[in-house]
């Protein structure tokens, strides 16, 4: 039970996140799913650093965990029209009830442009010694400018390997976005799930 | 027909205007304004970036576009407007682009009647290329 908490909320915070944003930016994210309630915050202190923390909450064990962020940009890309990113993640913190501790490390890369984007990232986490897989390809069927909702349909693959198994899950996501704000919406039959992030 | 040369005379001295391009796009540019072609600003969130960092610089003359600052996904282009008062320096504007997370590849800053072209080089460092009094460049 606990594996697969820790594992969806592996799933869950990566796949939305910008890793880094510009410098003193600001992100405040929420995410909801069947399985937990998780808030998180942070801030850039440069162009390819950003720390911040995250409450999460287990909706079915009442079970409660205060992280910190650490994002690290080590390398991005920039050409014309498009760009790519390599980042390194890591995270620790407490269950506030019993202050057992957890940590994680992961590397992170990806390239869009305006209608294409794919993303891969490898996380390892201790509680669970698991290893985990995401793979993102997104397709956005049209472009718009600065003041208009862009769309982005992606199918997102989940690999988790842990005590010698290898669990796979398939689903699809819509992304919306504008400006500051972007929400997402994932359902594979089985497990639906909303976000809404925004930066300032 | 006198007042009408007046005013042609007046239209003469007070406008300073011209065009230049990005990514096969003309832009007008207009006095105390600058045109900055941004690599890797593909998406709305990366622009809105750029945005907050020039609303919080002390240079640009937000009367003008949104803010003072005009953005182009599609040519990958900023437009901005510029304080009449300020003789800018552009390594300024590479700085907020650059806080942002992204690089400059071609700048134009018309200011004093003076349109200049700066490119950034293979180390990174801006590099004015080309003067012009208010007449176009091309890419």
């Amino acid at each position: 039970m606990l594996r697969k908490f820790f594992a969806l909320i592996i799933l869950f915070s990566a796949i939305s996140a910008h890793p880094v944003i510009f410098k003193n930016g600001k992100v405040f994210w929420l995410s909801q799913n069947p399985s937990f309630n998780d808030i998180r915050f942070g801030v850039s202190k440069s162009s390819n650093w950003l720390i911040g923390g995250r409450f999460l909450e287990d909706r079915k064990s009442n079970e409660t965990f205060a992280l910190i962020n650490n994002n690290y940009l080590a390398k991005r890309w920039n050409n014309r029209n498009s760009q790519a990113n390599l980042y390194l993640l890591s995270s620790v913190g407490l269950n506030t009830k019993n202050s057992k501790s957890m940590g994680s490390i992961g590397i992170h890369g990806d390239w869009e442009d305006r209608r294409f984007m794919v993303m891969q990232m490898l996380e390892y986490y201790s509680h669970s010694s698991a290893l985990v897989s995401n793979t993102r390809l997104a397709y956005s069927p049209y472009t718009v400018d600065y003041s208009k909702t862009s769309t982005w349909l992606i199918a997102h693959y989940r690999i988790e390997y842990s005590d010698n198994k290898y669990s796979y899950m398939l689903f699809p996501v819509v992304r919306l976005f504008k400006k500051n704000y972007l929400v997402e919406i994932g359902s594979n039959g089985g497990n639906t799930f909303l976000s809404f992030m925004t930066h300032f | 027909m006198k007042n009408l040369l007046i005013f042609i005379l007046f239209l003469s001295l007070g406008f300073s205007q011209s065009k230049v391009s990005i990514q096969d796009k003309e832009i007008e540019i207009n006095e105390n304004e600058a045109v900055v072609e941004v690599l890797g600003m593909v998406c709305s969130m990366c622009a809105f970036g750029i945005g907050e960092g020039f609303a919080k610089t002390d240079f640009i003359d937000k009367s003008k576009f949104t803010d003072g600052v005009a953005v182009d996904i599609d040519a990958q282009y900023v437009q901005l407007g510029l304080l009449e008062s300020t003789n800018i320096n552009p390594e300024k504007i590479v700085q907020v682009i650059e806080d942002a997370g992204y690089d400059v590849n071609l700048l134009f800053i018309l200011q004093n009647e003076k349109l200049t072209k700066f490119s950034t080089d293979k180390l990174g460092i801006l590099q004015p290329i080309a003067f012009n009094l208010t007449s176009n460049f091309d890419n």
